[in-house]
Parts: structure tokens; C-alpha cells; sequence
């Protein structure tokens, strides 16, 4: 067995001479190749070289850690924490030796955009002409550039145009990582412009006007690879760099205070413990068997990082119903990402008013019922705990026996809360009780019935100013080192999330007491958040050109992008059918067209949807999923792939799919009712009678007005029509003879007419009448499969038309009842015929 | 004959570790585990990675070491098996949160939710509320293949610890202690072979080697292949890349005539040819057309050795 791990050994010392893509040099992750390498298949040695450099098979395809092996090497950044942890931007260290020294001369050295050569808005359209010389699009590098910290600092940067490589809000994000400042429009103060293509005419010709410095983004790689550490030597940075380290000793200071008055506050309430022997049993759990989250949970509004504007809302809302008065919104809606401090904000700002909380979560049942005989009664009454406490609070005397209801996590309301949202929707409106809402996607359709209900409070993520102070008091409470260098990382791979970075904190200082530039890199990598991408990031990138260059393809490998699809394979595909002419293709092959890139497409996603015959059919050939993945999504996507130069829309399949789906169940019920007297079936009534009945049923109305009431009303005696029939067949013309302009076009008082006249004498019926406008009440309880309401929440469009649902059902009990009372009824022969 | 007696006990479950230090590979993360379980105060946590490299182990082990005897009455387990809709996380889990239990300091009750990434996200959603609430007394371990099937609001109120894919040398490791104990005739190519199969995941290797033992006695390349019935990858893609079609359907016949079925083959086809980065994407995309295409062929029983070998002609057209 030694000889095994000889062997192994010496596989991977020769593969180290060779190096894989992605060998990062810690981690032995290629393994995969030396096993090739070890197995004796009696391959010559070149073809195993070639096997071996073959990274790693399918299984590794969900390896959610082997995506961070692609970074580029990074350059070691340059920081020197000093005593009390804080880098201090030292002004006299920017003197440096490699050239160029200045700002000005490195931006003199990067080459200036031949600002008559811009393609501007207006010049380009989609054109559908062949793609230039160059087969392989736009220089190709995805590659973001490392530079040291804080190397723009002093400088203002406008971004415009649509860069090759990177987009807007990456590069934006790059820039303001390394210090500069980001603005949109063009002025005096701006140090330098970097243009991409269609950039605004505006903004061109005031940058010629002003003459201020414009790069493209080859040049602003230069630029962020070149500067030096803190920024160059003029006088911006000089400014910048001081702002910055007021900044941070505020920030220290801020943090002692913190620290402090944290302390002080322990204290206090270890003497009130030992007084109140009552409160023991409740404080048994001591400070440090607590989650650092709930330890350091801030107990006072200032502690809370960020939202200030929003927080500030929330309060002056919850003061206007201490006067006695009610806001005209009498709920509001905290919205936003979790863990960036919604529900402790609403918490601390009613127990800042003295308000008690009725907290409600998604670990209660909120359906319409439970809602009805839990909440309802709070909604008007008042706290029993605020009768209690003693009224020598000058808060309690005003608000003491009144409280605010928090309804936390609204959108974890799902398949078994049924009727939950519409009801909470229709109590903000009506209580008497300031109700909080707190929910992480607003936008959400199910979200939907809030609309006009709630004051919309929305929250943001909190960067990584915002949350400085407090990291820095954690880490001075807890007794490790923190960079303050290295906290914008931490929020980044958290994408904001503060309670995340506590975590993050806790779990890494269990092993590691200091947390700086030497191991951020392997934590962030470690703690990347690893969220299944929604449909709206999924479908820009698949159709972004820079993923399918061969660079690209090398960076985002193809089981990458199958895996996009595999986030959400019952979407994407639908995505990209919808916004696969969305594009400006730049990897158009020699000759083609856009046209014949669109066309391939095309074909292909038919092509994809044989293939998904075969697997939700009757087959349920699941094992061809992959095959799926290929043909409805990343093959299109990869012919048409380039910038895309519109809004990425949702997919319009299935608004369409469940229309044509309440037509045919129109069109149903009318061909039912007109079977006594016409002889086709469904297809036919629609495309023969149709069109012919229009000339009957509502062109006279048109012409005559009042006057042609009683012939229409005959004719539809004839056909046993109802005037609900008639309102559906006039939704079923389309084209030259939709008629939704001549409907608005008949008076008022025609239409009034029509209904009276309608009404006024009966009608005979094929049938029994069964009530119609009851659909509402009876629609029959759907069974309440938790998973399938689970699915239906990204289902946007069902949601659009909630009458739609209840007409199904009603519909459909309407016609299991109707089959058979017609059976009773055609025996009685009561089939009455008033010609 | 003599070895089936022996085999009482599936090898996985017989050589599971107990110890957070018998959990080979990700010591930076099992040194973590251990100072928890040494100091108490175990965070929310998300183990995830891919299946069969120690995540269910790894919690068990934590949750053994930081309870000792009150391992029974503390921890509440349930995986994929057992209903965890939502009504479950509402009320057995809410009701095991709010249940009373005498811990030493800093020691909680335990929820392991195991294979988390099959809940509902209806259930995952009302878990996070009781995360919080009841965090004094109670702590949640999720184990799952994919971390990003955790709602975010529950990624964001766990450590999340990643596994990575064990290294054959530490699949190597492992399979020669139990060798060892189990006392097995092995062959070096015979151990190659387990491990080239398992790709790093070292259930499949205690199984697979298991099997071959159980059905062979000896441990050698041969019989490990039969044993992990699909067709070598390594041929596979040399039938895909080679430069002739001749030469090609060689290779095909070589599979053939070992009686792979042509599901397999063409199953393998495509896992081989995704990964084929000596082919331009672009074609590749082509390529796994045609495989696929003569998949749902198959898929509609025509698994003929003329469709493979259509299929490879297609595949060498296309390298043109
Ligand atoms: N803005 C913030 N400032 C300070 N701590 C925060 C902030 N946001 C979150 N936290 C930490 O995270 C924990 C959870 O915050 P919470 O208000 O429940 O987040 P959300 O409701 O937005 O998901 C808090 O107890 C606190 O420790
Ligand atoms: N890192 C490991 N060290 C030792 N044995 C392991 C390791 N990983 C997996 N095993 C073996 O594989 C079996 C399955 O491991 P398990 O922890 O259930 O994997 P999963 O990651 O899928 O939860 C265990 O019973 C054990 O025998
Ligand atoms: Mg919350
Ligand atoms: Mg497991």
C-alpha cells in the first residue's frame, strides 16, 4: 500500500511541473487528474497529459467551493495595522518609487478614447446587418482587476456607455472599492470619464466642453492596477485621505463608546438581577452560551448600523398614533434583505415610544382563520401589560395601554396561511392598532394586496461605513483583532448581511484571533453567500457575450452554465425564450447576421422543447433534463449572447398559457349553450360563427344604438346566450375586429339599456339557470398541498388574475352540475322554444 | 461464499467515525468543530457540500461530543425521511425548542436537520423566528448538499461550513484502515480503481469496496469495474476525441461487447463530453446535441449499437 501513496505522490509532484487551470497552490483540488494519471490504462504518456488536464468530471458540478478557485492571483495588498488595529493612511508614505509618480502622469500614460470615434445612443439601432471582420467579438478578458487599497482615493470617477467586459454596477463597485468617488453627471470636479459604448451625446460633448480625461475600460483597469496604495499625491487624496482617517478614529471612538456604555449596561443589570429575584430565572442563560447575535442585538436605535432615513420614518409614523390621530397609511412595510437589523428596528422603535409588541412570525399559523381569531381581537384593543405597569413613565402615561402588532417575515406566509395575505392585507386598512409588516421581497406578486395598503419603508444593505463602528466594538468586546481594512470584504461576500458577518465573526475567532489582509481572502471565499440566483440575474447572464468567448468559457466552464439552469429549470428556459431577441450578439461567426443568430436560436429552443415533451409528458423522462439545460438554454443563449440591450422581461408564456386556457373554457361553455341550435364543434363555433354572430350582436348597437336592443336580445334568445355570453364573445375577437374600441364607443345609456332590457324578460334556457355571479362564495376550497402553493409563489401571473382562479372552479362545479341537471331536465323535455 | 457471512453490517454504518478526530480531510473545518465542541456555545450552523464526505457524521459526532449522555433527550434529528413540512417545523420543532432540558453551561438542545435541502421553502421560512427566539436553548445544524437551496434569511443566521470534496489520498487513507481491520486482499490497481470511481466521495468508496469484496473476495481493477457497472470513462473519451471514426467505433465495440447497455454509454457520453475542454464550447454545445438527441432515441428503444455508432459519426463530422 506504500507503494499507492508513492505513486499518488509522485503523480502530483509532476503535475505540479504542469499546473491545471485552476491549481490554486494550497489545495491539492485537482486530484481528479492524478488519479487519471495513477490508473494504468496503458495510455502513452501524451495522451494522459492530455486526460490529465482535464479538470474534473460531472460529479463536481455542484461543488459550490470550487467556484472560488477562479480569481485571479491576487496582488498582496498593502496595509500596516497600527497599534490600536486601524490602518492610518499615512500621508508621507505615498512617496513612491516605481513610475508614474503622479495621478496625472498615469493618466496621461493611459491613452485618451477618441471621443469623435464613440458610438453615441442614437447612432446605434438593432441591426440586423453581419457582424464586422473580427469573428471573436470584443476583447474578451472577464478578468477583474486587483489594485492596492484605497488607490483611488481623491479622485471622482463618471462611468458611461456600456463598458465591453464589466457592467455598470460592477465596475461602479470596483471604483468606489478602491476609493474613488462615483458620480453620475459630468462636472468640473470630475477627474475622469470612462466611456464605453453608446454613451450619452450630452455627456460626450461635455466632456469635450470641459475637457476632462476620458478612458475606456481597458484604461481604467490601468488605472486601478497602477495607482499606488492610498491614492496619488495631489490634493484630492491628500483631502480624501484625511476624511478617511477622521473617519476611522471616529469610528474607533464611536466603538469605545459603544464598548463602554455596554458594559455599563451589564452591569446595571447584573445588580437588578441580584435584587429581583423574580428576573433570575429568566437571565440563567449568561452572556456567553448566547449567539453573538443575540449578545451584541442592539439595544438602542443608535446602535443600529445604516437605514437611519428609514428607521427615522419609521418612528415619526409611530409617533402620529400617539397623538390620537391615525395616519392616513395605518401599516407600514419594512422591506429588505434579512439580517440588516428590520425586525430589530421595529422592535426598538415601539419599545423606544412605549408600545408592547404583538409579534406575529412565519413560525405561526397566519391563515385567514387563525389571522381572524388571533390578531383581530389586538387589533383594537388595548395591552393588558401597558395596564399594568406603573404610570410614573412619562411615555406610559400617553401610550401605555396601547401596542404595536408586528407581523414579521410576510412572505414567509405560504401554502398552508391560505387567504392569510389578502387578509392581513385588508386589516392594515382598517385596524386600530399601528401594525408593523416586515418582509424581505417586496415585489413579490403574492406580495401584491400591500400595494395600497402599507406605508412602504424599504431598508437597504448597510456598507461597510455604516457597520465599522460596530464590528470594531464586538471585536474590542470579544478581544480580537480586526483590520478595519478588510471589513468592506466581509460585507461584500455577505452581500451586506450584518447579521451574517456576526456569525461569520463567531465561528471564525473559535480558531483564529485575528482577522486581517493575511487570511481575508480564504474566509470570504469560505463565506461567499451561495443563493440560488433568481430568474432576473439568471437570464442577463446567460445572454451576456463574455461567459461564451473562449476566455469566458474557460472562467464560467459549460457545467456552469447548465447549473444557471438548474437554479430554476422550470423558468430559465421560459426566460430566455422571452428574451433571446433582447440581444446585441458581439460573437457572431464571420457573415452570420443577427438574423441568422436569432434564427439558430430559435431552432434551438424548439428543439428544447421536443425534449421537454419528453420529460413532463406522460415519459417522465427526467434523465434528459441536462439535455434540456443544453437546447432550451445555454445553446440559444450562446448563439445570440452579447449585450443586452433591453429590459429583461418576464417570461409572457404563462400569462398567455392560462388566457388561452380561460378562453377555451369560455368558448366551452358558449359552444354548451348554442348546441341546440348550432351544429360544430368548439373550433368551429369560434371560427365560423363567431365572426358572423359580431355582425349580429354588436354591429347593430353601433349603428343603431337603443333602437337595435331588441333584435340583438332575439338573436341571442336564439342562440340561448346570456349577457354574460355576450360579454365573453366580444373578448374573443382580435385584430381588425377586436372590439374593445367599439365597446367604449356605444353611449352609456345604450349599455345600461341593453342590461335592463336583458334583464327585464326571461329568457329560455337549455338548462337550468344556475347562479352566476356567486363564483366568489362558492368556489370550492382548493386542496391545500403545501408544496404546490409553494411553487405557485413564482408564479407571478397567477396571481394577476385572482377572479381568474375563482372562475375556474366555479366553472368547473358549475359544469359538473350543469351535466347533470341537463340530464334530469332533457328527460322532462322542458327545452322550451319561444320563435 | 465465506465473505457474505461476514457482512452483517453495511461498511459505511460499521466504520462511521464517532470522534470529530476520526473525520478525515477539511481539518480547518474540523478543527473548528472541535473547539466547539470543546467550549460549548455551538452557533446555527449549515454544513453543505457534496454527498458521502462526512456531513451527517460530522454533526452527529459534534452534537455526541458537546452532550455526552444527554445526547437522547437534547437533540431532535430529522432528515429527508421524515415529514418536515411546514406543520412539523411549526409544531414538533417549535415544541422541542420550547421544551425545558437541564444542559450544563453553555451547552444547548440540538435540531439536526439533516439533507435540509429538501424542505419546502415554506418550512424553511418558518424556521427562521424560532432560530431566533429560542436561540438561548436551542441550536440548529442543517446538513445539505447545495447551500444555495437554504432561503438566504436562514443562510444568514448560521456559521456556514463548507466541505470540500475529499482528496484520494484521503479516501485512500480511510479505505486502508478498514482494510486493514477487515483483513482484505487488494491490489494496487484495484484500489486505484475504487478511488478513481468514487470522485471523492467516500461512501461510494466504502461501498464499492464493500461490494467488490463481497462479490469477488479480491479487490483488483477488473473486478472493481464490474462492480461499478458503467462504462470507463477514460475510453470514453477517447472514443469521443479520437481523430478517425474508425477508430472510434473500435472503441464503441470494445464497450459493447463488454455488454454495456447503450443508455449507459450514452449517458457517459454526455457527462464525459460537458467536461471535454479540449473541444471548442461552441462545438461541444453541437456535439451534446447529437448525444442527446440519440438519447431520447434510446430513451424510445432503439438502443442499437447503429445509433452509437451514428452518433460517434456525427460527433466526427462535426470536428471538421
Ligand atoms: N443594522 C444593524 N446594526 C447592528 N446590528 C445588526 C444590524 N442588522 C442586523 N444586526 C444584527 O443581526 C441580528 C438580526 O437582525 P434582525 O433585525 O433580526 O435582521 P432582519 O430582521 O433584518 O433579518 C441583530 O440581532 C443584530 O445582532
Ligand atoms: N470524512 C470522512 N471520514 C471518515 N469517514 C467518512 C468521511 N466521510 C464519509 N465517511 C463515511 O461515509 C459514510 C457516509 O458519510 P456521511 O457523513 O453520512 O456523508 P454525507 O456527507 O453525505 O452526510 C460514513 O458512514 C462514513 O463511513
Ligand atoms: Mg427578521
Ligand atoms: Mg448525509
Amino acid at each position: 500500500m506504500g507503494d499507492i501513496t508513492d505513486k499518488l505522490r509522485a503523480a502530483k509532484n509532476k503535475r505540479a511541473g504542469h499546473g491545471t487551470n485552476h491549481a490554486s497552490p494550497k489545495k491539492p483540488k485537482k486530484v481528479k487528474s492524478q488519479a487519471a494519471e495513477t490508473i494504468d490504462l496503458d495510455l502513452d504518456d501524451d495522451e494522459l497529459e492530455l486526460l490529465a488536464s482535464q479538470p474534473r468530471r460531472s460529479r463536481s458540478n455542484t461543488t459550490a467551493a470550487d467556484e472560488k478557485e477562479q480569481s485571479p492571483a491576487k496582488k498582496p495588498r498593502i496595509s500596516e495595522p497600527s497599534s490600536n488595529g486601524l490602518t492610518k493612511p499615512d500621508v508621507s508614505r505615498v512617496k513612491k518609487s516605481d513610475s508614474p509618480q503622479t495621478v496625472k502622469e498615469l493618466l496621461d500614460s493611459i491613452p485618451s478614447v477618441d471621443l469623435d470615434n464613440v458610438t453615441t445612443k442614437e447612432a446605434t439601432q438593432f441591426s440586423w446587418k453581419g457582424a464586422g471582420g473580427d469573428g471573436s467579438g470584443a476583447s474578451s478578458e472577464l478578468e477583474i482587476p486587483e489594485g492596492q487599497a484605497n488607490c483611488l482615493l481623491g479622485l471622482t470617477i463618471v462611468f458611461t456607455g456600456t463598458l465591453p467586459n464589466l457592467d455598470r454596477s460592477t465596475s461602479e463597485n470596483l471604483a468606489k472599492r478602491y476609493g474613488a468617488r462615483v458620480t453620475k453627471s459630468i462636472s468640473k470636479n470630475t477627474s475622469v470619464v470612462v466611456l464605453g459604448e453608446e454613451a450619452g451625446p450630452k455627456k460626450l460633448e461635455n466632456i469635450k466642453k470641459l475637457g476632462i480625461k476620458a478612458i475606456d475600460e481597458e484604461g481604467f483597469k490601468r488605472l486601478i492596477a497602477g495607482m499606488p496604495a492610498g491614492g496619488g499625491d495631489n490634493q484630492q487624496a491628500d483631502k480624501a485621505r484625511r476624511k478617511l482617517q477622521e473617519q476611522q478614529e471616529q469610528a474607533m471612538k464611536e466603538a469605545e463608546q459603544m464598548a463602554k456604555e455596554q458594559e455599563e449596561r451589564e452591569k446595571k443589570d447584573k445588580l437588578s438581577v441580584g435584587k429581583d429575584v423574580n428576573l433570575s430565572s429568566k437571565s440563567t442563560v449568561t452572556e456567553d452560551s448566547k449567539l453573538w447575535t443575540t449578545k451584541y442585538a442592539p439595544t438602542d436605535l443608535r446602535q443600529l448600523c445604516g437605514n437611519k432615513g428609514a428607521i427615522q420614518k419609521l418612528k415619526t409614523w409611530l409617533e402620529s398614533w400617539s397623538s390620537g390621530k391615525k395616519p392616513s397609511m395605518r401599516a407600514v412595510m419594512l422591506s429588505g434583505p434579512p439580517g440588516i437589523g428590520k425586525t430589530t428596528a421595529a422592535h426598538l422603535v415601539a419599545k423606544s415610544l412605549g408600545y408592547d409588541v404583538l409579534e406575529k412570525n412565519a413560525s405561526d399559523v397566519r391563515s385567514k382563520g387563525l389571522l381572524n381569531a388571533s390578531v383581530k381581537f389586538a387589533l383594537d384593543h388595548k395591552s393588558v401589560i401597558g395596564m399594568f405597569k406603573s404610570i410614573s413613565d412619562d411615555h406610559y402615561s400617553k401610550n401605555g395601554k396601547r401596542f404595536v402588532i408586528i407581523m414579521d417575515e410576510v412572505d414567509g406566509m405560504s401554502g398552508g396561511d391560505r387567504g392569510g395575505v389578502g387578509q392581513l392585507a385588508q386589516y392594515c386598512r382598517k385596524t386600530n392598532t399601528p401594525m408593523i409588516l416586515i418582509c424581505n421581497e417586496r415585489n413579490l406578486p403574492k406580495m401584491r394586496p400591500f400595494d395600497h395598503s402599507v406605508l412602504d419603508i424599504p431598508f437597504r444593505r448597510p456598507d461597510a461605513q455604516a457597520v465599522k463602528a460596530r464590528l470594531m466594538t464586538i471585536a474590542m468586546r470579544e478581544k480580537f483583532k480586526l483590520d478595519p481594512n478588510v471589513i468592506d470584504r466581509l460585507v461584500s461576500v455577505t452581500r451586506g448581511d450584518m447579521r451574517q458577518i456576526i456569525n461569520l465573526l463567531s465561528t471564525v475567532t473559535t480558531t483564529s484571533k485575528s482577522i486581517g489582509s493575511d487570511n481575508i481572502k480564504s474566509l470570504s471565499d469560505n463565506w461567499e453567500k451561495n443563493v440560488a440566483l433568481k430568474i432576473f440575474d439568471i437570464t442577463p447572464k446567460l445572454l451576456s457575450g463574455g461567459i461564451y468567448t473562449e476566455n469566458g468559457a474557460k472562467q464560467f466552464p459549460l457545467y456552469k452554465k447548465m447549473e444557471l439552469y438548474f437554479d430554476d429549470f422550470d423558468f430559465t428556459p421560459l426566460m430566455i425564450q422571452e428574451n433571446y431577441t433582447s440581444t446585441t450578439p458581439t460573437l457572431l461567426r464571420k457573415g452570420q447576421t443577427h438574423l441568422n443568430a436569432v434564427a439558430a436560436a430559435a431552432e434551438s429552443i424548439s428543439e428544447g422543447d421536443l425534449v421537454d415533451k419528453k420529460i413532463r409528458s406522460a415519459e417522465q423522462q427526467w434523465s434528459l433534463l441536462p439535455l434540456h439545460a443544453v437546447l432550451s438554454t445555454v445553446r440559444p443563449a450562446s448563439m445570440v449572447a452579447g449585450n443586452v440591450t433591453r429590459r429583461i422581461n418576464f417570461s409572457a408564456f404563462l400569462g398567455q398559457n392560462s388566457k388561452t386556457g380561460k378562453f377555451y373554457r369560455l368558448l366551452q361553455d358558449i359552444q354548451y349553450h348554442t348546441r341546440l341550435s348550432t351544429s360544430t364543434n368548439k373550433m368551429g363555433l369560434r371560427l365560423q360563427y363567431m365572426p358572423t354572430m359580431k355582425r349580429h350582436l354588436l354591429d347593430p348597437l353601433l349603428r343603431d344604438g337603443s333602437a337595435a336592443i331588441e333584435n340583438v336580445i332575439n338573436f341571442m334568445d336564439d342562440y340561448y346566450l346570456s349577457k354574460d355570453h355576450w360579454d365573453s364573445i366580444m373578448q374573443f375577437y382580435v385584430g381588425t375586429d377586436d372590439t374593445t374600441a367599439a365597446l367604449k364607443s356605444i353611449p352609456s345609456s345604450t349599455k345600461s339599456a341593453f342590461t335592463r332590457a336583458y334583464n327585464n324578460v326571461s329568457h329560455p334556457t337549455p338548462i337550468m339557470k344556475l347562479g352566476v355571479s356567486t363564483g366568489r362564495a362558492t368556489a370550492a376550497a382548493r386542496p391545500d398541498f403545501e408544496d404546490v402553493v409553494d411553487n405557485d409563489d413564482e408564479v407571478p401571473v397567477e396571481e394577476e388574475n385572482p377572479k381568474d382562479e375563482d372562475e375556474i372552479d366555479f366553472k368547473k362545479d358549475k359544469f359538473i352540475k350543469q351535466v347533470g341537471k341537463k340530464k334530469t331536465k332533457s328527460k322532462t323535455k322542458k327545452v322550451s322554444s319561444k320563435k | 461464499m465465506s465473505y457474505a457471512t461476514k457482512l452483517e453490517l453495511p461498511w459505511v454504518e460499521k466504520y462511521r467515525p464517532h470522534l470529530l478526530k476520526d473525520i478525515v480531510g477539511n481539518e480547518d473545518t474540523v478543527q473548528r468543530l472541535q473547539t466547539i465542541a470543546a467550549d460549548g456555545n455551538m452557533p446555527h450552523m449549515i454544513i453543505s457540500g457534496l454527498p458521502g464526505i462526512g456531513k451527517t457524521t460530522s454533526i452527529h459526532c459534534l452534537a455526541h461530543e458537546l452532550l455526552g449522555d444527554a445526547y437522547s433527550q437534547a437533540v431532535l434529528e430529522l432528515n429527508a425521511s421524515d415529514d418536515r413540512g411546514i406543520e412539523v417545523v411549526r409544531n414538533q420543532i417549535k415544541h422541542f425548542a420550547q421544551k425545558k432540558c437541564t444542559l450544563p453551561a453553555g451547552k444547548h438542545k440540538i435540531i439536526i436537520l439533516d439533507e435540509a435541502d429538501s424542505m419546502t421553502s415554506g418550512a424553511q421560512q418558518a424556521l427562521r423566528r424560532t432560530m431566533e427566539l429560542y436561540s438561548n436553548t436551542t441550536r440548529f445544524a442543517f446538513a445539505c448538499n447545495q447551500s444555495n437551496k437554504i432561503i438566504e434569511p436562514l443562510q444568514s443566521r448560521c456559521a456556514i461550513l463548507r466541505y470540500s470534496k475529499l482528496t484520494d489520498e484521503q479516501v485512500l487513507k480511510r479505505l486502508l484502515e478498514i482494510i486493514k481491520l477487515e483483513d482484505v486482499q487488494y491490489t494496487n490497481d484495484g484500489l486505484e480503481a475504487i478511488i478513481f470511481t468514487a470522485e471523492g466521495d467516500m461512501r461510494q468508496a466504502i461501498n464499492n469496496l464493500q461490494s467488490t469484496v463481497a462479490g469477488f473476495g479480491l479487490v483488483n481493477g477488473e473486478n472493481v469495474f464490474q462492480i461499478v457497472d458503467s462504462p470507463h470513462p477514460l475510453i470514453v473519451k477517447r472514443m469521443l476525441l479520437s481523430g478517425s471514426l474508425d477508430e472510434s467505433l473500435q472503441y464503441l465495440k470494445e464497450l459493447w461487447v463488454k455488454g454495456y447497455s447503450a443508455v449507459d454509454i450514452v449517458i457517459t457520453c454526455f457527462r464525459v463530453m460537458k467536461n471535454l475542454d479540449e473541444v471548442k464550447e461552441t462545438v461541444r454545445l453541437e456535439m451534446i446535441k447529437e448525444i442527446g438527441f440519440t438519447h431520447m432515441r434510446i430513451l424510445e428503444g432503439v438502443g442499437t449499437h447503429l445509433q452509437l455508432s451514428g452518433m460517434l459519426a456525427k460527433i466526427q463530422k462535426l470536428k471538421s
